[in-house]
This record gives structure tokens, C-alpha cells and sequence, in this order.
């Protein structure tokens, strides 16, 4: 599959519930191949885009292309969802369930089966796969509901808060996991609202907020598009340049230093060359970017 | 269609292979028999032993010791049955008489003294006896007045600790009338030897007669028995895997498996092969028992046949009406399965569903409850109307069909009722599940529910 083909691409669509609209004039583009990270603050409206890219519910207006089509039932299998809202059958075995679930992706027979027992290994769970679900604890359901998601080998397999209440151990096994799939060509739609992670896996991001995209991109030109420039400092000297509105819009002083964000206009050379030129003595001079937890938290205040 | 039977394979595997499963396909006809018998059995059922004293104030006391040998004989059957034996031989030692015996068996015993009159007076005697049940050396006596024997209005009287004891009181009073009438008898010079024979009540023989004319073999009341089981048949699956439907659909919302099916598959799809599957499972049961049934009555009344009972006549039942039976079974399953279905997508957990299906067990009993006068009266229109509702259809028709085969037009009008409202309800619960099955947190209103329907 070439780089620059789109995966998941909606176009303008709407979906409202009576009066409540959850999603409101969103178009979107998913590269395949890619991470795509969905965020956005609880009520945003990631789950019902979600759940109108399975093909849950059909949008009230708008387009939805998969894989360059319509959905259809054949793209269905194609695609392995996990939501944030999951579960087992509690009183059935982890094999049968598993079965069940790859039979409902059109996977049966020996393949599924050598599949189901790869993937238990893989998440260290071959021991339980006789076992019912109520004999698991948490984590190892979540493996389990992990392994269901992606058992069919899906092209485009959606994540929704895949990591919550995971032990660190296993978080670093499925993000392991997560990262081979998308060397493996799967395209990857991930909606958290763990930013670090976001930052950490996602190659593209797209925040919602009150049903609308607030930003979209690779996560490098949203950084740069947030057009954010700060420094962070420690020098002695240097009297008054930091009181330069024309340069420095904001300070913070931190016990080992402080943070400046620089003016419009002005660059973090020209606060080098005047702090050199006063004869500071520079401990420490480093651009920091905005973390996305930043841009999050300004994006979904602001809009507020 | 891979789908759809991977849907209906998971479902009836899942229960088939579960412990209540076999849990009620071997307890089902049992609890059935306790339900019916054991009632009864308890009601009959007296271990302690009544001390009773006998107050004989006829003339010369000649009426105390038949009185004392009619209380104390003990754990015979009773004259009907002792005549029946005499005249007609081991035949009438039919089911019922049996089962009395059998309580009897469990009752307490009577012990029976004679007070000695003495020439005292009636209310000297109470005040002593009296006192005596006080200190609970007895449990009761009986006051024969000296006219007894010759003035058919005069009664005896018991007076008791516990009069609330009906069982008892009846018995006594059973063969209090055996002594007293056959004394009254002999006081009017009718010859011991014929008492019997005089007295000797009537059976009656009962024969159906068919739509052609045909005479059907002695009914036993096997038939109505047979009415009522397959009434309570039907009732109690559609009533059980109408909760196992109600179960699977919430344990998929409850768990938010749902979710993750609707992705894969469509919702009705999924509804639909969950009926089917959880149908499945209720057919094999029935099956199950059916074959049981079959086997057992084959079996056993060869086995009664070989031991002289040759007349237990297990009735019979053409084949049509098994094909009756099916189609109406069916049908409403499937339409108190949709209701079930409807109701497991408005609610949040299993405890809350099975609250807001109160009333349609309610309807399903009313159901069953209907069925009796429809047995007594198969072709009135009263019947007609029952079996023609829906809702009742399935139990109400099928009764008829068993006691009474109605005109065929009758039949084919109600299956296609209740067909039509089966897919009618099919229709209305996809259109809600879909929907409801995806909605977290509460349980869905009315006005929620009729959004819901109309929403594409």
C-alpha cells in the first residue's frame, strides 16, 4: 500500500442524537501505514466517530470512505475494533470466545485456530485459553480483548483508550505490539486522552473538542503550527532583558531557572544575542517545544 | 450467512452445553410431577395421632362401637374403593384410589376411648372432657345425641383443640356417615348382607366421540391431565427461555460485548440468530422430554399391560397435533422472545429487566390460567375469542386442538395472528435493540424508546 493513501477519510459529516450533535461537520484523512491518534476531552465526539467508521451507526449527513470505498460487510472484516467499552462473556473459555469473535470476521477453522494460539502465547496467556473469563483478572481480559481486536490481521484496526488500568508491564507489551502492527503496514486509529502516549506512538493526531476538530496533522506540524516558542533558561546577569515586551511576552521563574515565551516576531537568537551582548553568564539555553498535553489543555480552555 | 451461523452456533452451544441446561431437562418433568402431587401429598400428610373420646348417648350406647371400629380401621381403603374391589375386580384400582392410599399411609392414627355414660349428665361429661383437652390428654371427642339413629336430622357433634385440622375433621366425619348410615340401616331392618350392595356408588364411563363420529376409547381423565401438561408446556419454556433470551441480551450490554459485535456483524443479524439459537435449545428440550415421554409411555404402559392393567389408556394424540404443537410453540416463543429482547435492550442490568417483565409474566400466566375454561368449554366463544389474542393464542389454541379439534379455518386464523404479531414484535425489537444495546449508563424511557423506533 503506497504511503500517501488515505485509509479512512471522512468528509464533512454530521451525526446528531435529537438535539445533542456529537459530531458536527468533521472531515478527516487517515494515512495508511500510520498512527493516527483521535483526542479530545471526554464527550467530544471521538466514540461516535468511531463508531461510524465500524459502521455502528450511519452518519445523518457526510461521507465516510474506507479503504478507498463505501463500507461495505467484506471492509467490515478488514477492520478490528476495540472499544473503550469492552467485555467477555464471563462464564465461556477464552478459546471459544475467540473463536466466536474471529468467526465473525469470516476467520474459521485451522487458521483461527493456529492464530488464537500464536497470539496467546504472544500475550503470555496460553495457560488460560480453557480457562472461563470470570478466572481472569482484569489485565488478562484486556490481553484477551486486545488479542480479539486483532486476531483477523485487520488492515485498519481502531483502539479506543486500549492501555487504561494496565500494569505498566503489559502496557509496554501491547505498545510493542501496536508498533510491529503499523511496521507490518496496519494502519492504526488510536483515541486516547493520555496525551503523553499520543505524543509517544502517534505519527498524525486530530483533537476534537464539542464535536468539531479543533487541529489536525503529524504531530511535528502541529507542534510548529501551535507556534509556541519557548525558551527555557538559567543565567546570571543579564538585568532587563527579560523585561522586553518586544521580546518577551512571559516569564515563569522555576527554583532552577525560569521560562520564557518569546513575542511575536522576536526569535530565540535575537534573546541569545541580547543576553550575551549584556554578558550574562548562560547555564542552560534550550527551546522547549509545547508538550500536546499543552496545546490539549490551551485548545480545550480556550474553546470554553 | 458465516455470521449468522456463528451467532446461532455460539448461542445454542453456550446453553446447551451449561449446567442449567441439564439441570432442567432432567428436573423439569420432575418439578412438573411436584408441583401437581406434592401439594396434595402434603396437605394429606398427619403424623401425630388424634386421641378422640366418644360421648354415645343412644339408647343402651349400642352406636359407640361401630363408631370406634369405623375410626380405627386403619390405613384400609375406603368403602367405594372395598365395593369396587368386591365387584368389579383389580380395574378401578385405578391411579386415584392409589394415590389416596398412599396418603393415608401418612396420616396419624385415631385412638378412640368409650366414656362410660353412667347415668351423668351431658354437661358434666363436656366439663370433664374439656378439662382433659386442656391438660392435652386429648385431642378431641364426639357427642352422639340419643336420636341419633332414628332422626335423620340429628347430628353428632366434635368438639376439638384444633378444629382448624379440615383433613382430619373430614375424615371423621366420612366414617362417622359410613357407621351412622349403615346403623340407621340396620335399625330399619334392612339385612346386613345387602348393605353393601345397596350402597354401592356408580362410575362413570366416560367415551369422547370425534368430529366423525367415532367413539374414543374409556377416558380416565388422562385426557384433561394431558391438556394441562401440555398447557404447562409450553407455558414454562416460552416462560424460561424467554429469560435466557432476556439474560443473553443483557450479559451483551452489561459487559458491552455488544459493542464489539455490531461492529462486525449487523444488529439484526445478531438479534435474529440469537433467537434462533436460544429457539434451538427450547426444541431440544422439548425433544428431549417428548422422546421421554414417548419411551416412558410405551414402556410403561406395556409394563402396566403385563401386570393386568390393561386399561390405562395413554390418550391418544394424532399426528397432526404435533405439528400443531411445533407451529404454535413457535410462534410464541418467538413472540415473548421479542418482547424479552425489547425489554433486555432498555435496561441497564439483569435485575432491572426482570422487573420491567413482571407484567409479561403476568400475561403468560393469565394464559395458562385461561386455558382451564377452555378445556370445559372448548367451542363457546368465549374460547373462541382467547384463542384467537395473540398473546394467548399459543397455550389457548393448542388446549382446544387437544380437547375439542377446532374448525381448521379457526386454527389457520390464529397461527397466522399470532405469526403476523411474532414478526410484527421481531420487527419493533431490532429497531429498539439496535439502538439500546449501544446506550450505557440508564435505563431507556418510554419517549427514548419511541425515538429510538422511528430513528434511521
Amino acid at each position: 500500500m503506497p504511503a500517501n493513501e488515505l485509509t479512512v477519510k471522512l468528509d464533512r459529516v454530521c451525526k446528531s442524537f435529537g438535539e445533542f450533535v456529537a459530531v458536527n461537520d468533521l472531515s478527516l484523512a487517515v494515512s495508511a501505514g500510520r498512527i493516527y491518534g483521535l483526542l479530545g476531552p471526554n464527550g467530544a465526539g471521538k466514540t461516535t466517530t468511531i463508531r461510524m467508521v465500524v459502521n455502528i451507526t450511519a452518519p445523518d449527513s457526510g461521507r465516510i470512505d474506507l479503504f478507498g470505498g463505501r463500507i461495505t460487510e467484506a471492509v467490515q472484516d478488514r477492520i478490528g475494533y476495540l472499544p473503550e467499552e469492552r467485555g467477555l462473556y464471563k462464564k465461556m473459555k477464552i478459546g471459544d470466545q475467540l473463536r466466536f469473535f474471529a468467526a465473525l470476521k469470516n476467520l474459521s477453522g485451522k487458521e483461527a485456530e493456529q492464530r488464537i494460539d500464536d497470539w496467546l502465547v504472544r500475550v503470555k496467556l496460553s495457560e488460560w485459553k480453557n480457562k472461563r473469563s470470570v478466572e481472569l483478572s482484569k489485565g488478562m481480559q484486556q490481553k484477551v480483548q486486545f488479542v480479539s481486536a486483532v486476531l483477523h490481521n485487520p488492515d485498519l484496526l481502531i483502539l479506543d483508550e486500549p492501555f487504561s488500568g494496565l500494569d505498566p508491564v503489559n502496557v509496554k507489551l501491547l505498545k510493542e505490539i501496536v508498533l510491529e502492527l503499523k511496521t507490518a503496514g496496519n494502519t492504526i486509529i488510536f483515541s486516547t486522552h493520555q496525551m503523553e502516549l499520543a505524543e509517544e506512538i502517534c505519527d498524525d493526531i486530530c483533537l476534537l473538542n464539542r464535536s468539531r476538530k479543533v487541529l489536525e496533522g503529524s504531530i511535528r506540524e502541529v507542534k510548529r503550527a501551535f507556534g509556541r516558542n519557548a525558551v527555557a533558561l538559567r543565567f546570571e546577569g543579564g538585568d532587563g532583558v527579560l523585561d522586553d515586551r518586544t521580546l518577551v511576552s512571559a516569564v515563569k521563574r522555576y527554583s532552577d531557572g525560569v521560562e520564557v515565551l518569546l513575542a511575536e516576531k522576536a526569535s530565540a537568537q535575537e534573546l541569545l544575542q541580547r543576553l550575551v551582548a549584556t554578558g550574562a553568564i548562560i547555564g542552560r539555553f534550550e527551546m522547549i517545544e509545547p508538550s500536546l498535553h499543552d496545546i490539549f489543555i490551551e485548545k480545550v480552555t480556550e474553546a470554553v | 450467512m458465516n455470521k449468522f451461523l456463528a451467532v446461532v452456533k455460539r448461542e445454542y452451544l453456550y446453553r446447551v452445553r451449561s449446567k442449567m441446561f441439564v439441570f432442567m431437562t432432567i428436573l423439569g418433568p420432575v418439578m412438573l410431577a411436584v408441583f401437581t402431587i406434592v401439594p396434595g401429598l402434603l396437605m394429606s400428610m398427619k403424623t401425630e395421632d388424634t386421641h378422640l373420646a366418644i360421648i354415645d348417648l343412644t339408647e343402651g350406647g349400642k352406636l359407640s362401637k361401630p363408631v370406634r371400629d369405623a375410626l380405627l380401621q386403619q390405613d384400609e381403603e375406603d368403602d367405594s374403593a372395598q365395593y369396587r374391589e368386591k365387584f368389579v375386580g383389580s380395574r378401578n384400582a385405578n391411579a386415584k384410589n392409589r394415590f389416596q392410599k398412599a396418603g393415608r399411609a401418612l396420616r396419624g392414627r385415631f385412638f378412640v376411648e368409650e366414656v362410660n355414660v353412667n347415668g351423668r349428665s351431658l354437661p358434666d361429661l363436656k366439663r370433664e372432657l374439656n378439662a382433659r383437652i386442656s391438660r392435652e390428654e386429648l385431642d378431641a371427642y364426639l357427642v352422639l345425641p340419643a336420636d341419633l339413629l332414628k332422626n335423620s336430622e340429628s347430628n353428632p357433634t366434635y368438639y376439638g383443640r384444633n378444629v382448624g385440622d379440615v383433613i382430619t375433621r373430614e375424615e371423621i366425619e366420612d366414617r362417622l356417615n359410613r357407621a351412622i348410615t349403615r346403623q340407621r340401616f340396620v335399625a330399619n331392618g334392612v339385612k346386613e348382607q345387602y348393605i353393601d350392595q345397596l350402597s354401592r356408588p356408580v362410575d362413570l364411563e366416560t367415551h369422547s366421540v370425534n368430529q366423525k363420529g367415532e367413539e374414543g376409547v374409556e377416558d380416565t381423565g388422562a385426557g384433561f391431565v394431558l391438556v394441562f401438561v401440555i398447557a404447562f408446556l409450553i407455558y414454562i419454556t416460552v416462560l424460561l427461555y424467554g429469560q435466557v433470551i432476556l439474560g443473553s441480551v443483557v450479559e451483551e450490554k452489561e459487559t458491552r460485548i455488544a459493542e464489539i459485535l455490531f461492529s462486525s456483524v449487523r444488529s439484526f443479524t445478531l438479534m435474529v440468530g440469537k433467537l434462533i439459537g436460544v429457539s434451538l435449545v427450547a426444541v431440544t428440550q422439548l425433544g428431549i422430554w417428548t422422546l421421554a415421554f414417548i419411551v416412558l409411555s410405551v414402556y410403561g404402559v406395556g409394563a402396566l399391560a403385563a401386570r393386568g392393567y390393561d386399561d390405562v389408556a395413554i390418550p391418544h394424540l394424532p399426528f397432526s397435533f404435533f405439528v400443531y404443537f411445533f407451529l404454535f410453540f413457535v410462534a410464541g416463543y418467538f413472540i415473548y422472545a421479542s418482547i424479552y429482547v425489547l425489554i433486555g435492550s432498555m435496561v441497564t442490568t439483569a435485575q432491572e429487566g426482570g422487573q420491567l417483565a413482571m407484567p409479561v409474566v403476568f400475561v403468560l400466566v393469565a394464559g395458562l390460567y385461561l386455558g382451564f375454561p377452555v378445556i370445559r368449554s372448548p367451542n363457546s366463544s368465549f374460547a373462541f375469542w382467547v384463542s384467537m389474542f395473540p398473546l394467548f393464542s399459543p397455550i389457548t389454541m393448542v388446549v382446544r386442538i387437544v380437547s375439542q379439534t377446532p374448525p381448521a379455518w379457526q386454527i389457520i386464523l390464529s397461527l397466522s395472528l399470532a405469526a403476523g404479531t411474532a414478526l410484527f414484535l421481531i420487527w419493533l425489537a431490532s429497531r429498539i435493540y439496535r439502538i439500546g444495546m449501544l446506550m450505557y449508563g440508564k435505563k431507556a424511557t418510554i419517549p427514548e424508546v419511541l425515538r429510538w423506533i422511528r430513528q434511521d
